[in-house]
């Protein structure tokens, strides 16, 4: 069993020690983790900043001289500057046929996922409420409402757009203030915002992005590191000076497996602790089946190296294989972005990506999101890839150099 | 009293494609000898080499080793065996001390860790990564990884190509120590000198066929009583020199060196200098030597061992 484990050990130490793979496998994911939750958002050209925003607005068709107001002046906001500059923002609104309510939980759960800067909900009543405040006695509070924000906790860009959102709103405030003849500093539009994602409620935008992280970590590792591992060591004859030893192959692949395995879980554990400590993330990956699932995911992909490593022929060509699927595999899955709406041909990758099922399950276990999934097919459709690529292991993977 | 046979070798046969690499060979390696493979490049020398030590698999042949006959090199029979490959390499990653109790994991039995860094003389760089280590440390280390099982019979490829002077005398002095304390060894080599100074029995390999075999002194007896000229003769042809076959056995002009091959060595030395001075042709760097491995190779072949 010590040749077993000190295999492992040669694989964990090498990967540790390279600085190219240590960047690749350990850095990389943490750095990408900080990056996307700080400023994932919507950066617009030219340094001109788009929020995109929601407006829902259940106050719609109400008469009365204040009603419409609020939405008009997003609306304006989300036209182009006089100078043919960038709106301030990309505004999305419902369909005159849209369940409000539901269309609202959506766009939550777009802007939990980091696709909303912001999420404005007017109330019904909430033009009789400006009335009210303006012309009505300070005590005539009843049926008064409040005009919702949305904001996404721990997303920087969410951020920025409240700050603006508010300074709109002051503005709104005083315009129609002045217009009235009653313009009062201390007054202001009644407004409150709630910061989803806190840590008394919903998750956070970094909750949902730390399982995805994870999971194109452990893509990662497996489909560069075991092809790397394997390719480049047959090509130096690294393998060769095993083989003449009674190390076999079997006792080779195992110690392999359980060194990729446990530079899985210093990644697991590392971006787990980053996106705890650092950037506040709540989700805990606790029990059996986050764990199963991790395990899967971690084996699926290392299959998905050796299935690589069993066609290509040398390392480089490796590599570039690695590289071809890399992208694709991890973008069509819903691993960083909503792949609804692909055209047909990609809706089948989709489909047949083991990373779709594997994200979307993950997620599901630790509360993040509902899965779209069965779980039969979230554990079945990893599953069959280890099945396949393990077959076409056996079957074509070559541990000689050769002639 | 009869050698005991550690190893013996019937009819190999392996192919590349339409190439017969090892075209037959046969041969029985004694106990506690260094048995040498020696040819020129693309003999079948390595592959004879890489069936033995369990990387290929023959087309057709028997291997019986340490008594077991076999048709492919076994898991219990490489726990008995040593292997230093031509090119087989370390993690670059890796330190020596780590490589040293890699390997030594491998086998049922191994020597301490300590003890094998001793003996290459590698203790002092048991925390240097392999990736620093010179030609010549990383080949001992090799030869450490080799060794780490304390075994019976040690295969050695190559052993000492592309190493400096210092590092083969370094190969050469472990292979000695070997053989002192009762190893078999069996090496390859393209070096005449090597097989020369370490070898009791040379087996001589081309086109995958084994075309002579004995002892060093064995091989060079068959060339007969000859003795060796060696000079340079101002660029002189064999045409130049056909005056001189009469004389002599063979006659040889490769570049600037006039080799010359005869049996009576005072009557081809008086010709030879008369045909200097007739010919106006000054003798220079002129070495008379009895013929060796490289020479025996010649006679077989009608070329040298490094063409």
């Amino acid at each position: 069993m010590i040749d077993v484990l000190l295999v492992a050990r040669t694989h964990l130490v090498t990967a540790l020690r390279e600085r190219v793979t240590l960047f690749w496998f350990l850095i990389f994911p943490v750095f990408l983790l900080v990056l996307l939750s700080l400023i994932f958002g919507q950066i617009g050209q030219e340094g001109e900043i788009t929020f995109t925003v929601t407006l829902v607005d259940f106050d719609r068709g109400s008469e009365g001289p204040f009603a419409g107001v609020i939405a008009g002046v997003f609306e304006n906001l989300a036209e182009p500057d006089t100078a043919g500059g960038d709106p301030l923002f990309n505004l999305i609104r419902p369909d005159a046929a849209d369940d409000l309510n539901a269309f609202l939980d959506a766009e939550l759960v777009a802007l939990r996922r980091g696709r909303r800067a912001a999420v404005v909900a007017i109330p019904a009543g909430y033009g009789r409420t400006i009335e009210r405040r303006l012309f009505a006695s300070s005590e005539d509070a009843e049926g008064e409402v409040e005009l919702a924000l949305y904001a996404s906790e721990g997303n920087a860009s969410s951020d920025m757009a409240i700050e603006v959102i508010d300074q709109v709103l002051a503005g709104v405030d005083r315009e129609i203030l002045t217009g009235a003849g009653l313009f009062d500093s201390s007054e202001s539009v009644p407004h409150v915002t709630a910061r989803i994602g806190s840590p008394e409620g919903e998750p956070r935008y970094v909750d949902f992005l730390l399982p995805g992280i994870v999971l194109m970590g452990f893509f990662t590792n497996g489909l560069f590191g075991i092809p790397g591992a394997i390719l480049f060591s047959r090509e130096q004859r690294v393998l060769q000076r095993y083989w003449v030893t009674p190390l076999s192959v079997p006792r080779y692949l195992a110690g392999l497996s359980i060194g990729h395995l446990t530079l899985c879980a210093f990644q697991f554990a590392l971006l787990y602790l980053i996106g705890r400590l650092a950037l506040g993330a709540s989700v805990t990956f606790g029990g059996y089946g986050p764990a199963l699932l991790l395990v899967l995911a971690a084996v699926t992909f290392m299959a998905f190296g050796f299935l690589i490593a069993s066609l290509a022929k040398t390392g480089n060509a490796g590599m570039a294989v690695a590289n071809i699927l890399n992208m694709p595999m991890m973008f069509l899955s819903g691993l960083f972005f909503s792949v609804t709406g692909l055209p047909g041909v990609l809706r089948v990758l989709f489909y047949v990506n083991p990373v779709s099922y594997l994200a979307d399950g993950l997620r599901a276990s630790v509360g993040v999101e509902a899965g779209v999934f069965p779980m039969s097919l979230v554990i079945g459709v990893p599953l069959a890839w280890i099945a396949l690529s393990s077959a076409v292991t056996a079957w074509r993977l070559r541990w000689d150099v050769g002639r | 009293m009869a050698e005991s046979i550690l190893m013996r070798v019937s009819e190999l046969v392996k192919h590349y494609g339409e190439v017969r690499a090892v075209d037959g060979v046969s041969f029985d390696v004694p106990d506690a000898a260094v048995f040498t493979l020696l040819g020129p490049n693309g003999a079948g020398k390595t592959t004879t080499l890489e069936i033995l030590e369990g990387i290929r698999d023959p087309d057709s042949g028997e291997i019986e080793i340490f008594g077991r006959r076999l048709r492919r090199v076994d898991r219990a029979t490489k726990q008995r065996m040593g292997v230093l490959l031509q090119e087989g390499n370390f993690e670059p990653y890796l330190k020596v001390r780590e490589v040293i109790r890699l390997f030594a994991s491998f086998f049922e039995s191994s020597r301490s860790v300590d003890e094998i860094l001793d003996r290459i003389a590698l203790a002092d760089k048991a925390g240097t990564y392999v990736k620093n280590l010179s030609g010549g440390q990383r080949q001992r280390l090799a030869i450490g990884a080799a060794l780490v099982n304390d075994p019976e019979l040690v295969f050695l490829d190559e052993p000492t190509t592309g190493l400096d002077p210092q590092a083969r005398r370094n190969v050469w002095s472990v292979v000695s120590d070997l053989r002192s304390t009762g190893v078999a060894i069996v090496m390859t080599t393209h070096y005449m000198e090597e097989a020369e100074a370490l070898s009791d029995h040379v087996c001589i390999m081309d086109h995958g066929k084994l075309i002579a075999e004995g002892s060093p002194r064995e091989l060079s007896a068959t060339l007969g009583q000859e003795t060796i000229i060696e000079f340079n003769a101002d660029g002189a042809t064999e045409e130049d020199l056909a005056p001189l076959d009469t004389r002599c056995k063979a006659v040889r002009a490769e570049g600037d060196l006039v080799t010359v091959e005869t049996e009576d060595l005072v009557a081809t030395m008086e010709s030879l200098l008369a045909w200097s001075k007739r010919q106006k042709t000054a003798l220079s760097d002129m070495a008379v030597r009895q013929p060796n491995l490289e020479d025996v190779f010649l006679a077989l072949t009608g070329r040298r061992l490094r063409e």
